[in-house]
């Protein structure tokens, strides 16, 4: 498949982005993540496009994994409405907050910061320690 | 003076009562010796000869209540505790049918579960409780029940109405729960009940504790413990002592209040302020990082509180929709994506996401847990793989062009919206 980006041409994988983006959804709509941090790995490394094509139709392809998955959760029961009411305004709030941050703190740091708490977390969920 | 009134009313009446009882119980001895088993004379001797009572009839999110009671002297006591709240329980069958070897592949679902259940055994058997616990996860109910000689107090969730689905690979590939099979019978549903009641407590110690003190003469005494976080609602009590005699069940309200509340389909009950903050805290610290705070949030909720990790599966997942939504609008508005491509990868996507949450119900906590584990390796790997010299080059370079581009997008947007 050919898109066009703002007057540049790209030759796109289709299969390999269909297979790893069907992937990624039933994954992250197992366990209830969005698939961004996947996705984009998917769609730089994977099928070689650049990243100012990738942050916007990344975003619009797991919208669609979103709303189905909400959509399943609600069907099977597995939607609270009280604790979604808890946990959304904190979300939101979170938005506005991390940006005021962001300015402050180098990326680098915290993506190093993060990758050590994940692998801790990770060893307790698999039951290391 | 008024206090003594009181107190002496009510040792008359304890007094007057229990001669009442015992004098019931020497009646109704005289057919069980004679070796007359007839339902009739054992049913009412059974509601009438064990009593109980509890020394509070509300708590404050949770708290201990002392129970005493009588029973027909020289039998184990057990004391049978369940919320009337209810809640799902489900548990997918895929072990290997020990005498056919084939696998089952039948998911069991009841909205019935009481939402706290626990029966309280003889303080004796606490040895063999901790053989139960020592186990570990492959520790099954209905065996512990067995030994620890409880099946007869085991009442509460075997009336739990359980639904069959036979789940076959077509029906999962579809995403449907498969089909419903027939109701099962009272003792196959009690049977099915008790791997329930694991399903839904997990642990024994959750399930059982061993403090009743049984006094020879049949008067017995047990600590309850409601833990704080459980259902509000009433709570029902009832003492057995064997088959044929147990109490009428007497009733205990749990109250809770702000900032408490009660998540009704998790079946738990939290501080407002917990999942609060630690939602607020862990989505910055995603927004930081450049990935969804789910991938900290969901195993962060299944390990602090006691919540099914379907819920938090299927609650997390809609925070972000909007957030997503408000991204792809702001990027639409400057004509930033290309919709020929994220429609494409989208429509495999939904396709995903239409199985997902039907395998979400299929697996247990613990594989929830596991495969959760392995994610967040990945996911640590794809984080210090973005801190790597090699990658930051090219992606200075990549968000040079990236802004590049978007300032000209922005600009073409702003000239048509002026025009």
């Amino acid at each position: 498949m050919v898109i066009e980006f703002w007057g540049v041409q790209f030759k796109v994988n289709v299969l390999l982005g269909c297979i790893g983006g069907f992937l990624i959804a039933v994954v992250s709509s197992m366990f209830g993540f969005g698939g961004g941090p996947f996705m984009v790995p998917l769609m730089t490394v994977g099928l070689g496009l650049p990243m100012y094509v990738v942050v916007g139709s990344s975003l619009l392809a797991i919208f669609f994994n979103t709303l189905m998955g909400t959509a399943r959760h609600y069907q099977f029961g597995n939607f609270d409405l009280l604790f979604f009411l808890i946990m959304f305004p904190a979300a939101i709030l979170a938005g506005f907050i991390a940006p005021q941050i962001a300015k402050r703190v180098s990326p680098l740091v915290v993506k190093r910061i993060a990758a050590a708490g994940l692998l801790i977390l990770a060893g307790n969920l698999l039951g290391l320690y | 003076m008024r206090r003594f009134w009181y107190s002496l009313v009510v040792a008359l009446s304890a007094t007057a009562f229990m001669m009442i009882q015992s004098g019931i119980f020497a009646q109704h001895q005289l057919p069980g010796v004679q070796g007359s088993p007839g339902l009739e004379a054992q049913k009412p001797e059974g509601s009438a000869s064990v009593t109980l009572t509890l020394d509070k009839t509300s708590l404050n999110n949770g708290g201990t209540v002392a129970i005493t009671g009588t029973a027909p002297p020289g039998r184990p006591v057990y004391v049978e505790v369940w919320a009337e709240d209810q809640v799902r329980a489900s548990r997918f069958d895929s072990e290997p049918d020990k005498e056919t070897g084939k696998r089952p592949y039948v998911l069991y679902m009841t909205h019935q579960m009481p939402a706290m259940y626990r029966i309280l055994v003889p303080k004796e058997l606490q040895g063999k409780l901790d053989e139960v616990k020592k186990q570990g996860k492959g520790w099954s109910y209905s065996q512990a029940l067995k030994d620890l000689d409880a099946e007869a107090a085991y009442s509460a969730p075997a009336k739990a109405k359980i639904e069959r689905y036979q789940a076959t690979l077509m029906g999962s590939v579809v995403g449907s729960r498969g089909e419903l099979l027939p109701a099962m019978d009272e003792k196959e549903n009690r049977k099915r009940s008790m791997q329930l009641v694991k399903a839904r407590f997990r642990t024994p110690g959750k399930v059982f504790a061993a403090n009743v003190e049984v006094k020879p003469d049949g008067a017995f005494a047990a600590k309850l413990n409601i833990d704080s976080g459980s259902a509000p609602g009433n709570y029902r009590v009832r003492a057995v002592a064997g088959k044929d005699a147990s109490s009428e069940p007497v009733t205990i309200e749990n109250k809770i209040a702000f900032p408490y509340l009660y998540l009704s389909n998790a079946g738990t009950s939290l501080n407002f302020f917990g999942p609060f903050l630690l939602t607020l805290a862990i989505a910055i610290f995603g927004v930081l990082m450049g990935a969804g705070g789910g991938f900290i949030l969901n195993p962060l909720l299944v390990s602090i509180w006691p919540l099914p990790h379907t819920i938090v599966a299927g609650t997390v997942m809609p925070t972000v929709l909007f957030s997503q939504a408000s991204g792809i609008y702001n990027y639409s508005k400057i004509k930033f994506i290309s919709w020929k491509l994220g429609v494409t990868i989208g429509l495999a996507m939904v396709l995903g996401g239409f199985i997902g949450p039907k395998l979400t119900e299929l697996i247990t906590l613990d594989q929830f847990k596991f495969v959760f584990g392995w994610i967040l390796i990945i996911l640590a790997g794809l984080m210090f793989w973005q801190t790597t010299s090699g990658y930051l080059a090219r992606n200075k370079k990549e968000q040079a062009i990236l802004r590049e581009f978007k300032k000209k997008a922005e600009e073409s947007a702003r000239r048509k919206a002026s025009k």
